[in-house]
């Protein structure tokens, strides 16, 4: 690249949709991100297969869509049930045992995921594979200057979608108050009759199965391939340490701002810098406020 | 009611609370005292299954719970107030005290009546943070808490500890009309023996993670509390 042509000048409508792009990067960000921040923020696990539920959300969608025939809008949640269902298996036969040891967790789910990536290479295979999504979401939406796809408006709806439906979860219903309760103080849970492990099985269960969701959608956009939950995680783990651990409110800020960050350094130099300002900006900020945006959800354990 | 046959509580492999035994019938003030650090906390948490391991048997109403999880004990009618309160900072009062209706055997899901009449100042406040309530207001949310899982035997630790001395008295009030107007089953872990005294119909002396003495309040004598409990 010429020096000339590194920097791109201002003009209105580009810029104004390069902003627009941010709150699609934001939503992409974020929905990968929900389920780690959940599961860490109640749990105290950091799960580092969660890029690999993503990459399996994706492949349950691609076997339901290629071999069972079912319509990419049905696969959507079923990548969430299936991942789901995944996710309940793995917290009983391997996190459980590690709850007392949060580093052990940290090496154990790493495993877990290379394991899951070459598990998948070797059942489906190494090369990419297409999902197909109706032409409609492949169109582009037209509103005064902005242009974006159908497909980016969906992602946006359904991470919209599941924010909602798990804040209300959280904070609305008799479920979520075991969660908060769980996630507060074990103990005086325990003795008020709350089965800590069963909370965190649905918990650990219900951030897999949004993993799965986020990648029935990415595998759409982009290719399905077994190490592809790798392009997420990275970004997940920023939305979720900047946002503060244990706070959905701080998750859905951090979000925006940084898909805004990334997406206005994008537009004015490109892709590649931009992530390199965007990791430096997350360095200075965490350096200044290491607790995150909204800071005190989290009990220490 | 409650007993504990032989037990034997460990926190890791340290036994806290050796070859303990002990019965506590229906209708009872048991008054637990001690000095510190003899393992009174310790039993509490033993009774709710909140150390390492046991040996021996613990029975609630005649069912073997020696070896049941906590949320599984508390469904048997174990209502807790531990020492510090124990109240969860982030939730609301009202979030506190619903805390306690999981453990409940009849589904009911909201705050029971009694307990909004018998603190008017929680009653009146269920939407406050229970962070921000002074140490009196979080030991009457914790007694709240601990009546909403509607409990056959109330197990507080200390529950006038810390507290500012015009509270004091309406707790120990409270505390006594629990067991003789609401007939409840009551282990009472205390430091001050006057009100342990007062309030209970049988006493237990702990020392060193054993029982040193017990038997009806009336054989508490000045001699005992000399011997087990002076410094």
């Amino acid at each position: 690249m010429s020096v000339n042509h590194f920097w791109t000048a201002f003009a209105f409508e580009p810029f104004m949709n390069a902003l627009l792009i941010g709150l699609s990067v934001a939503s992409v960000w974020l929905i990968a991100a929900l389920g780690l921040a959940i599961v860490y923020g109640t749990m105290g696990v950091i799960n580092m297969a969660h890029g690999e539920f993503v990459m399996l959300g994706a492949y349950s969608a691609f076997v339901l869509e290629t071999v069972v025939g079912v319509p990419f809008l049905l696969c959507v949640p079923a990548a969430f049930v299936i991942v789901g269902l995944i996710g309940a298996a793995i917290e009983r036969g391997l996190v459980r045992h590690l709850y007392k040891r949060p580093l052990d967790t940290l090496l154990a789910t790493w495993g877990l995921s290379l394991v899951l990536i070459q598990g998948v290479r070797l059942i489906l295979g190494p090369e990419p594979k297409n999902l197909q999504s109706p032409a409609w979401l492949n169109a582009s939406l037209r509103v005064w200057v902005f242009e974006l796809s159908w497909f980016r408006v969906f992602i946006f709806g359904v991470t919209i979608a599941a924010f909602v439906l798990t804040w209300w979860l959280l904070h609305r219903t008799r479920l979520g108050l075991m969660v908060r309760a769980v996630m507060q103080n074990k103990e005086m849970a325990a003795v008020h009759g709350i089965d800590a492990g069963k909370v965190f099985t649905l918990t650990f269960a219900y951030g897999a199965g949004l993993a799965g969701l986020a990648g029935s959608m990415f595998g759409a956009i982009k290719n399905v391939f077994p190490d592809m939950g790798s392009g997420y995680i990275v970004e997940a783990f920023l939305v979720v340490v900047v946002g503060g651990v244990g706070s959905l409110l701080g998750s859905l800020f951090s979000s925006i701002g940084l898909g805004e960050i990334y997406s206005v350094f994008a537009y004015f130099t490109n892709g590649t810098f931009a992530k390199f300002w965007l990791f430096l900006l997350v360095v200075i900020f965490l350096r200044f406020r290491p607790q995150g945006l909204f800071a005190d959800a989290m009990a220490r354990r | 009611m409650l007993e504990l046959s032989n037990v034997t509580s460990y926190y890791g492999k340290t036994p806290i609370i050796q070859g303990m035994s002990l019965s506590v019938d229906k209708g009872d003030l048991l008054s637990v005292i001690g000095r510190n650090g003899v393992g009174k906390t310790t039993l509490a948490k033993t009774i709710l299954g909140l150390t390492t391991r046991i040996d021996g048997t613990i029975r609630v109403n005649g069912a073997d719970v020696s070896h049941m999880p906590s949320h599984r004990r508390a469904a048997q009618g174990l209502g807790y107030i531990p020492q510090g309160r124990g109240i969860l900072p982030k939730f609301t009062v009202q979030e506190n005290i619903l805390l306690g209706t999981f453990a409940r055997s009849d589904g009911a899901q909201t705050v029971p009546p009694l307990v909004l009449e018998l603190f008017p100042y929680l009653a009146a406040n269920l939407t406050k943070r229970a962070g921000t309530l002074s140490g009196g207001q979080a030991q009457q949310l914790a007694i709240a808490r601990a009546l909403a899982t509607d409990p056959k035997l109330l197990i507080l630790d200390e529950p006038t500890e810390g507290i500012q001395p015009n509270i004091v008295e309406q707790i120990q009030e409270l505390v006594i009309r629990l067991n003789r107007e609401m007939g409840l089953t009551v282990i009472l872990i205390e430091q001050n023996v006057e009100f342990a005294q007062r309030a209970g119909n049988r006493f237990v002396i702990l020392d060193k993670g054993a029982i040193a003495a017990q038997g009806p309040i009336d054989a508490l004598t000045d001699e005992l509390v000399q011997k087990h409990l002076t410094i």
